[in-house]
């Protein structure tokens, strides 16, 4: 089947050791293997401040990993594990396969065009200066 | 054809098909004449300057330039940004918003 790929967020409390943390992210590993997909990235971004108070907290530990996933079934799993887990206070999951997707078709798209537009702009500039009256038109037109 | 006749008219001087133009596009007048002078300057997308493919939600930084000090999504007419990336924008803020990277509304 078509392969999925999921943004994961969590924020612990800021009080949390960091041992706590690493368990977490080691029993939603072992939840995501267990399930046959993978979790291919964890970045943790540390204590930063939140936009606003969440469980009368300002502040929190950000935990980012992105996840590979067959269906989306691992992400109920993921979801329900740190639900159940106290440290975490909040937690999102995005689908981001289709953005990222997007993002690619995008890109290609504008090198394409970025790599078509000199061939198009070259030829007049080059016929301009070296046959102005007649050698330019049929050069032109070729194109 | 046009593209074909245009070049041979300008023969000597091939320089750019449109070499007029004025600086920035504004529609005349003198722009030194204080702040009031009603001379709108043409908005352009930022995102589509820096061709941007995809918003991140995850930048904070990016998307804060788009709210209001109170937490709203500053409209289209006020930033000047193309439908496109608009449309991602709203997304993308509303993600950040719900990892607590944005504000709902500012805390009083």
């Amino acid at each position: 089947m078509e392969e999925r790929q999921y943004d994961l967020i969590f924020i612990c409390r800021p009080d949390t050791p960091e041992a706590d943390i690493d368990k977490i992210i080691a029993t939603l590993e072992h939840a995501a293997t267990e399930k046959g997909d993978k979790i291919e990235k964890t970045e943790k971004w540390g204590r930063k401040r939140m936009a606003y108070r969440v469980h009368k907290l300002r502040e929190g530990f950000y935990v980012y990993m992105t996840v590979r996933a067959t269906h989306g079934e691992v992400v109920k799993e993921l979801e329900r594990r740190l639900k159940v887990s106290d440290p975490v206070i909040k937690y999102l999951t995005v689908r981001v396969d289709e953005d990222l997707k997007r993002q690619q078709k995008l890109k290609r798209h504008r090198e394409r065009r970025a790599a078509r537009r000199p061939r198009k702009t070259a030829p007049p500039a080059a016929a301009a200066p070296t046959a102005p009256a007649a050698g330019g038109e049929p050069t032109a037109a070729s194109v | 054809m046009a593209e074909n006749t245009a070049p041979q008219q300008q023969g000597p001087a091939p320089s750019g098909p449109r070499p007029q133009g004025g600086p920035g596009g504004r529609p005349g007048g003198p722009a030194k004449r204080g702040k009031r002078s009603f001379v709108r300057k043409k908005k352009v997308c930022r995102f589509c300057v820096d061709k941007v493919d995809f918003i991140d939600y995850k930048k904070a930084e990016i998307l804060a330039p788009f709210i209001q000090e109170r937490g709203k999504i500053l409209p289209r007419r006020m930033t000047g940004t193309c439908a496109r990336h608009q449309r991602w924008l709203t997304v993308a803020i509303k993600r950040a918003q719900n990892i607590a990277l944005l504000p709902f509304a500012a805390e009083l």
